[in-house]
Parts: structure tokens; sequence; C-alpha cells
């Protein structure tokens, strides 16, 4: 409905105009921006009178509110009403209002922010309002992204905690002033996203999440929820990208500055290039920022699981989707899981599901698996591996399904190896005879967990060497419930070893008695804290730093000196493995010296402080010795402990077994092979080529001379042998003095 | 050039040249978009199939419509008919249309950018009844405001007429109406640039749109027809009490014939500051007048008198009535 302005009348009078002066020279023009606020004022009187008209004055308005809100910050004693007049509008009409000038309205209060006229609390205290209440999706979008960018761009120099506290306690209210609206959908977007964006990462965004799992609308249960499941994923997700989106090559760049023409713009650019490149650059030095997952910022997670799963997965009044109770049970079990709560009621329900009949039982499965814990009573889990060898593993059901439920079982026993008794793992072993390959893996998978975890369970047979040695040797022992290993640092002995050498070493090079314990122990250890930092800083050396030895001599926590017993010990450890390192493999085998291995190790660990350079040495040591790494069981370990403890058990786990056995088709197999490579290679010259002739460019006086006919060229050439000897002494010279000129026009510059 | 002979093939066969052949439907261009479609059935709406024209009122319905169309021509040739219309009715019948659907509609195009459609509507606008004019004076000042502060000098100088043919016809209502008194007064101080001494500048900045010597002319002739409304008595209609004896005055004690008799209470919008405060007396006028304008309008009068010419007179005009308005105001503070 935009009515066209003359030319004329434009040249004269225009907005743009008026505002591009009034920029310049805000005092001269004081009385035209008067007289424009007049008119703004009567517009906005004529509006306010019916503000659901469509008419034509409402361009003029649209026009005046841009105007004014570009100019408000240089007139701030005349339009001091102006924010409120825009945000009284807004939201006592923002229903009625013709779409255009509400859409600039909304802009114009966001310009009035960025020029600091009105404050980011006035602003979000305005949009976020329309935002829950507004019909119109495009207004919804328009708002979302709009607070979104001013929450991000309030947060960018230093965290503006005031403000963010304010829209989280909005959040919070809107959440629990209504349990039952859809309308907590929005606190649920706004926070997961400024969450995947590392702006909010506190715990007072999770508690607004933790509102909204609680909530009763299924739509923000739902959002909820999966923020928790998927929230953390997305976060690291995004930041890898943001890290990886813009890898500049300085090098290319200064390279290709010298052969380029030179403009303004391109230095401009390799300015700009360099700039990035110095401030991520400072970024990967900058210590990494320690974020902590949801599910860990979490206050009180006992009350949050038993609430969730009384409230949304255990009631019967609840009506969520199967889906929807899906993503809450299993939000429930990785909270159980994760933070080895005590929920009983929870595998009961489980007892309920556990048939291959329900749907989608591999998430019940997995769920079930993420749920168990080493405190979890194995009495409670025996039954449910029960019930899922009995209703998923026999000779009658299905391969995938058998496979699927020893793979379950498998899981559970991972966590919780005392759910098992020996009658049925016994029986459960013996489907590593099955046919179908994913269920003879499943099996074996089953049976070499119990070679490590609980052998005596076993059949005497089926126990392996390594088990049935350690169950004779004593050194295996039944685990109780409960039970805590003691900890320790893998590899300690070996950098134990290692460091008696060493000092033995420098032993000889002094002169002393290589195995005596006089006076110069105090030396080794100042020697180990002048190598306190890693030697990793050679490069800075190059800047010409100087380095600067700290005075660690004088900082000497240790006493080791003082103590006659400390040293002996040590001594005799070294004196068993003269070859420290490769005597890994045969520790096993000497029982008598283990118990004197444990006093030193623990020797080690209480009385020094190791040094990063001790740490780096010990990972040394570990991968030199990481012989047996190679055996399949140390593999099997590894991945296990490779596994994050965070990370969520899903049903593709539980269903992996199964589709071992299965053979893909002749399409999946082509398809596979040709996943990542180019259908039809060309070499770049023919790419450039190509395209130069599709943009129908010229080719080279080369290029059209490789390219003539051969048989036009014939002529040329007879022709040139029956030149005479003047002539072709000419054409020689004319070639030599062409090039020295420097072509047939020559360099006229030079 | 390439030596491939079916590559050149492929670039001849963009550029031949379609057969024309007589008697054959000629071939589709590449970029044809086909409009065929599909439907199961095809409903025609309602066609008007009766003989008898639409009646007046009927056409102006539609032509009230059609003030909104895009074309500058179409505007102006609806309100020319309307005009023809209201014009064309016998005295003593009711207009076509109700003066209060006609006024609502019309009067946003006191800010319409054509020329022609707004010289229209003023055609327009004097013909219709002055009291149904009154009832609706407010808006209309509104958007007669909204004009004299317009961009575009020509739709100021459209404004000043539409101004004092509304203070003309209903010059009481203008004064006294919400708003009308302050904001009117502020409104044209702030065009004619005068400020009294204390706020004045160094010097007069030169406005921006061309703010020449006529249009002041125009603007002090427009402020002099308004204040003389709101400052002078208004004409005391003379009451004669003889022909019911007994009762005295009772027309004060009647109900009014005005509209929205009590809308100077207040009661149903949002409370108004003193800009927007109706001043129904003349006292209340001239006292506000006296605090927030005089001083700007007596020194703005100084310079405009020293100029001379056509604005030395619209000048000495304007002086004459401001003398005349607040002689007694000044009189009785001289009194007191």
């Amino acid at each position: 409905m935009k009515r066209k302005v003359g030319a004329l009348e434009k040249i004269e009078a225009d907005h743009a105009a008026l505002r591009f002066k009034i920029k310049r020279d805000p005092q001269s023009y004081r009385d035209d921006f008067n007289n424009q606020w007049q008119q703004y004022e009567t517009l906005r009187d004529l509006f306010l009178q019916s503000p659901s008209t469509q008419g034509t004055g409402l361009a003029d308005l649209k026009d005046l509110v841009e105007f004014v809100s570009h100019v408000a910050d240089l007139y701030p004693d005349l339009c001091a009403q102006f924010p409120s007049d825009l945000q009284q509008i807004l939201l006592q009409h923002h229903e009625v209002l013709e779409y255009e000038l509400r859409d600039k309205m909304v802009g114009s209060l966001c310009l009035l922010r960025n020029k600091d006229v009105i404050d980011s609390v006035a602003l979000l205290n305005t949009l976020f309002p329309v935002l829950v209440a507004t019909p119109s999706k495009s207004l919804r979008q328009l708002l979302f992204t709009k607070i979104l960018s001013d929450l991000r761009s309030s947060n960018v120099k230093t965290t503006n905690h005031k403000l963010n506290r304010t829209v989280q306690t909005v959040l919070y209210n809107l959440l629990e002033s209504d349990k039952e609206s859809p309308k907590g959908i929005w606190a649920v977007k706004i926070t997961r996203e400024l969450w995947k964006k590392q702006i909010w990462t506190d715990a007072r965004a999770v508690e607004v999440m933790r509102l909204a799992a609680l909530s009763e609308n299924e739509k923000v249960i739902a959002g909820g929820v999966r923020f928790f499941l998927g929230g953390d994923k997305e976060r690291e997700e995004a930041a890898e990208e943001s890290s990886d989106d813009d890898n500049v090559d300085m090098a290319k760049l200064k390279h290709q500055a010298g052969i380029n023409k030179k403009t303004k713009k391109k230095a401009r650019d390799l300015k700009k290039a360099a700039a990035t490149v110095k401030r991520k650059e400072k970024k990967k030095n900058a210590p990494h920022p320690l974020n902590f997952s949801a599910l860990h910022l979490l206050h009180d997670p006992q009350g949050f699981a038993e609430n969730l799963f009384s409230k949304h997965v255990q009631n019967t009044k609840a009506k969520l989707q199967l889906e929807t109770k899906l993503l809450v049970l299993q939000l429930v079990s990785r909270l159980v899981g994760l933070h080895k709560l005590t929920v009983l009621s929870l595998y009961s329900y489980f007892l309920k599901h556990l048939t291959p009949r329900q749907a989608s039982v591999t998430s019940y499965l997995a769920c079930l698996a993420q749920a168990t814990h080493s405190y979890v009573p194995p009495d409670v889990l025996e039954p449910l591996v029960q019930k899922i060898a009995n209703e998923f593993v026999s000779e009658a059901s299905a391969s995938e399904v058998a496979a699927a439920g020893l793979n379950a079982i498998r899981e559970i026993c991972v966590r919780q190896p005392l759910a098992m008794t020996d009658t049925l793992l016994q029986d459960l072993v013996m489907y590593r005879k099955s046919k179908d390959k994913g269920v003879m893996m499943a099996a074996k998978g089953l049976l070499s967990l119990y070679r490590e975890v609980g052998a005596e369970l076993l059949h005497k047979r089926d126990r392996g060497k390594d088990a049935s040695m350690g169950i004779r040797a004593g050194t295996i022992k039944e685990q109780r419930y409960g039970e805590e290993a003691a900890g320790g640092i893998e590899g300690i002995e070996l950098l134990e070893a290692w460091k008696e050498d060493e000092r033995r070493k420098k032993r000889i090079a002094a002169g002393l008695d290589p195995d005596g314990t006089d006076g110069d122990s105090q030396l080794d250890e100042a020697e180990d804290w002048k190598k306190w930092e890693l030697e990793s800083d050679s490069d800075s050396d190059e800047e010409g730093w100087i380095n600067v030895e700290s005075d660690g001599e004088d900082i000497n926590i240790s006493d080791s000196e003082d103590e006659d017993k400390g040293k002996p010990k040590a001594k005799k450890a070294k004196l068993d493995s003269a070859t420290p390192a490769p005597n890994e493999g045969s520790k096993s085998a000497e029982p008598e010296t283990a118990a004197a291995k444990q006093a030193q190790i623990s020797k080690l660990l209480t009385t020094t402080i190791l040094t990063p350079a001790d740490l780096k040495q010990l990972k040394a040591l570990q991968e030199q010795t990481a012989i047996n790494a190679h055996l399949p069981s140390h593999k099997r370990a590894a991945m296990l402990a490779a596994r994050h403890a965070d990370e969520a058990i899903t049903a593709e786990t539980i269903e992996a077994a199964a589709s071992l056995g299965k053979k893909n088709t002749k399409e999946e197999k082509i398809a596979m092979a040709k996943a990542d490579r180019e259908t039809n290679h060309q070499s770049t010259t023919a790419k450039r080529k190509a395209k130069k002739e599709s943009e129908g460019k010229s080719t080279t006086n080369k290029e059209k001379a490789r390219k003539k006919n051969f048989l036009m060229t014939l002529g040329k050439a007879k022709s040139k042998n029956k030149r005479s000897l003047g002539d072709v002494k000419k054409t020689l010279q004319g070639h030599i003095e062409r090039s020295k000129r420097g072509g047939k026009r020559g360099n006229k510059g030079n | 050039m390439t030596t491939s002979s079916k590559k050149k093939k492929d670039k001849k066969k963009d550029f031949q040249k379609p057969k024309l052949r007589v008697g054959k439907a000629a071939p589709k261009a590449a970029n044809a978009t086909s409009t065929s479609f599909k439907a199961k059935s095809i409903s025609l709406k309602q066609q008007a199939l009766s003989a008898i024209a639409p009646t007046l009122e009927a056409q102006c319905v539609h032509h009230l419509g059609l003030l909104d169309h895009k074309a500058d021509k179409q505007r102006q040739e609806s309100l020319a008919f309307l005009t023809s219309a209201i014009t064309g009715i016998t005295p003593g019948t009711p207009l076509p249309q109700p003066a209060s659907v006609i006024i609502p509609a019309v009067q946003r195009l006191i800010l319409d950018p054509s020329n022609a459609v707004r010289q229209q509507l003023l055609k327009l606008l004097k013909i219709l009844p002055e009291n149904d004019v009154a009832t609706h004076a407010d808006q209309l000042l509104l958007h007669t405001r909204a004009g004299m502060t317009h961009l575009s000098v020509q739709i100021r100088t459209f404004a000043l007429e539409v101004l004092q043919w509304l203070v003309r016809v209903a010059g009481d209502e203008v004064v006294s109406c919400a708003g009308g008194w302050v904001k009117m007064l502020k409104c044209f101080l702030s065009l004619l640039i005068w400020k009294s001494e204390g706020e004045g500048k160094w010097s007069q900045a030169k406005s921006y749109g061309k703010s020449d010597a006529k249009l002041q002319v125009k603007q002090m002739d427009a402020l002099t027809a308004f204040l003389r409304a709101g400052l002078y008595h208004a004409q005391v209609v003379s009451i004669s009490n003889d022909s019911n004896f007994p009762l005295w005055q009772t027309e004060h004690h009647m109900l009014s014939e005005r509209s929205n008799v009590y809308a100077h209470l207040n009661l149903f919008s949002a409370t108004r500051d003193e800009e927007a405060e109706m001043f129904e007396d003349r006292e209340d006028r001239q006292r506000v007048f006296n605090d927030r304008a005089e001083p700007a309008v007596v020194t703005g009068l100084e310079q405009a008198l020293k100029a001379g010419g056509e604005m030395g007179r619209a000048a000495a005009q304007l002086r004459k009535v401001v003398r005349d308005g607040m002689a007694d105001f000044h009189r009785e503070e001289i009194i007191v």
C-alpha cells in the first residue's frame, strides 16, 4: 500500500536526506527535527484512535518512526518519550497492528537499544511479553531472533550477569506461573539457543530447563528433556564449527599479495586475515573454558530424577506420547547412571515393558542398561536379567531378538556384574555356538566380559587362560557389592624405576657408588623441580626471550630425604627389576613381589609431587611398554575406557549386534564404496579451462596457435624453408630485438 | 575455436532459429509457462444481473471505498463524484451518506501527495453541512496539524487553507477540543521558528524544507484567524427570556445539543497532560496563551514587522488580534 512519491517532491524533502543532514550537524537542524517530531506526535495520536487501521497514513507513520529512531540519540530532550511510546503501542496493540508497522517498531526499539537510548532490560521487557502472547508466527520469529541477538551482543565483552539473571528469572517465572500452557516453549528455546552459543553456562539456565522438564505441557517437557539429552553435544559441535569455519592460510595470502595486483581492498583483507589469525592464536593459548555439562550442573539430581519418573513415566494419568515418554525415561536413566542415584521403582517399571512385542523395546533395553550402576542392588536387577533372558533369548525367538537380548544383558552386566547367576550365565554362554553371527558375537561378548569380571561363574573350560591362572593364584578375587577398588596411577611403577635408573646414571657420572644413599638425593629433587615445565616451550625461545629459571629449589615440600626408610625400599624394588621397561609382563607371575610393589607405589605417590615433566615421562613410558596393549582383551578394555561415562547408551548400541550378521545388498555396497569420491576426475588445469570456456572468455594466442589446424600451418612452414639467408637473418635479429625491447610495442614506461 | 565438431554442433544449436511454417502452430518458447489447470468444477461468482442501476447511496459507498485507491486520478474522481452527489441533492433531504461516514473516510486525504486530490477534497469539505463538520472538528484538526508539519511544502500550504476553513466553520470547537489549543500554538511557534528571548539562539537557522516568506505569511494569517477564534468573545446569542416568563435562563439547564457534552471530563480515555487538555473557557485559553506563547509571539512579531511588505501587513494584523484578545486579561492582571 506504499504510495509512490513524486520525484520532485522527493528531491525537495525526504526523511533519508534530512536524517543524513541531521547526523552531520544536529544543532542546526533542530527546528526541522522538531517539526518532524510534531508530525510524529500528531500521526501517533491519529493512529492511537484506531490502532487497527490498515490505511494509508500508516506508511507515513512508519517512515517517521524509522526517522526518529535513527536520530533519537541526538535529541535526547525532545525524544525522551519516544521509546516508551513505542513500547506502549507494541505491548497494547501488537495483535491488531499492521504487520509492516509492527515490524518497524520492533526494529526501531532494537535500534534504540543499539544506540544506548534504552537498556537491554527495557527492550527485553517489551519484546518478551509480546513474543509469548502474539498469535503471529512471523512476529514471533522476528522477536526471537532480536531477543537472542540482543542477549548475545550484551554478553560479548564480558558476561552481563545482571541482565542474564533478570532474563533467567523472567523465563523461570514464565514456566512456573502456568505449567500447562505451551508458552513455556519460548523459555526452552531461548535457553537452549543461548546454551548452545555458550552465553549461558551456569546452573541458573539449567534450573530453567529443569523446570521445563517438569512442566505439564508435552511440548515443553520434550524441549526440556531434549536439552538435557543433547544440549551439551550441540554446544560442543557449535564450538567446533565456529573454530574451524575460518581457517586462514596466512602464508598463501601473503604470497598472493606479493603477486596479485595491489589494491587497498586487498591490503585491508590481508590485514583483517592477519588479525583473525592472531586472535585465534590468542584463543588457542588461552585456557580452555571449563564448561560443565547440564547434567552436572543440576542441583539435587536425585529429586529431579524421582520427580520426572513419578510425574511423567510412572503416572498413569500422564498422557504423553510414547516417544516423549521414552525421552523422559532416557533422561531419568541417564541421571541415575551418571550420578549413581537410587530410584528403585524404576527397575520394577522396566519389568513390565521388557517383552519383544513392546514398541521400541530396544530403547527400553538401552535405558535399563543406562540406569544400571555399581550401587544398584543385584537382587533388583536379577529378575530383570532373568526376564530378558526368558523373553528374548531362546531358540524359538528370531535371531535379531536374541542378539538384542544378549547384548542388553551384557550392557547391564558391564555395569553391575553381580546381577548374573551362574546357571543363567552358563546357559547364555552356550549361544556362542549359534549359527547366527549376531547372536554368536553377542554371546561371545558376554563370555569375554565375565572372563574379566566374574570368571567363577563360568564353567571351568570357558574361563580362559588368564582367568583360570588368576583364580588359581588367588589374584582374582570375587567382587562384593559396593566394593571400591583403591585408586592409583597407572604405570607409576615404571616411572619410579626410570627415576631410579636416572639417578644411578648420574651418580656413576659423578663418580659415586651407584647404589649409595648418601647426601645428594636432595640434588635430585632440586633437578626435578627445575624441570617443572615441559620442554615444549623451545619454540618460544626463538623470539629472544631469556628463560629465567624460577627459584624452585627453595620450595621443598617433599620430605623424603628426612626419612631413611624411604630410600632403601626403592632400592630393593630396583634390584628386583634391573631392566625397568619390559618387566610388566612378568609382574603377574611373581606374586611374592606384589606386596612390595604395592608399598612402593604408595610411597612414590604419597611422598612426591609429580611435575608436568614427570607426567610426560610417565606417558612416554606407558607407551613404550604397551606391548600387551595389542592383545584383544586389552584392546577391548581400552575401548571400554575410551567410552566416556557421560555418553549415553542408545537403542543403536543394543541393536548393533543383530546387524553384524546381516549382509549388505549390492546397491548398498556400491554406494558405500562410492561414498565420498568425485564421480569424474579432472585436473585443475582442465577444470580451469572448462570454466573459462563456459564463461565465454577468449583464448590466448598461444592456445590458438596450438589448436590451429595442421594443414593451415603447412604453407607457412614451406615458405619459411624457402627464405634467403638475408631474410632469415632479418627475422632472427628482429626476434632478438623485440625480446630486448620487451615485445612489439616495447616497455614504454621504462 | 575448437576442433571438435561435436562442440561446434552444440554451439550452433543454441543460435538456430526455429522454423515457422504456415498453418502450423508456432513452436513454444523455451521459457513458456503453462497456465493450464485442471479442476473438477468451476464455479463462477454471482454476477449482477439486475437491470436496475445501483442507488446513489450504494454508489457513494463504493466511491468511499475507492478513496484508498493507488491511482491519484481514481481518488480524485471519487472525491469529485461525492462532491457532485452532495451538491445534487435537494436541500432539506439528508445526505446520500451521513457526514459521520464521509468525514472519517475523507479526512486522511488532507495528507495526500497529489495536489489535485487535495484541492478536490477541499471542495468537498466546503459543501458539507457546517454543524456536521463541527462535531468532527477534533479529528479534522488532528489531520490538519499533521499536514501543517508535513515535509512537503505544498501539503503544508494546503493544510493552512484547510485550517482557515475549519476555523471559519467551527472556530469554537477547534479552539476548545482536546489538545486543540496548546498543541496548535506549539505547532505554529515551531513552524514560524518563533522563540521567546530567553531560549533564542544566536542565529536563526535556515529551515530545511524551503520556508519562504509566502508560506510564512500564510502561516501568520492562519494564526491570526486561529487566535481570533480563541481569544475573542464568542458571539453571544442574544437570549430572549420573554417567551417563557417564569423560567429564567432555561437553556443553561437544558441538555446541550452538542455531541459528547462531557468530553472535558475525560471519562473513558487515557489521562491528558496540559498539552492535550481541553480549554473551553476563553479565560483559560488566555491564561495558557500568556504562559506558553505570548512572549514568543511578541518577539516574533517584532521581527516580522521589521521585514515589512506583505509579511509586515500580516504581522500587523496578528498584533492587533493579540492585543485585542489579550487586552482584558492584562488589565485584570494589572488590577490584581
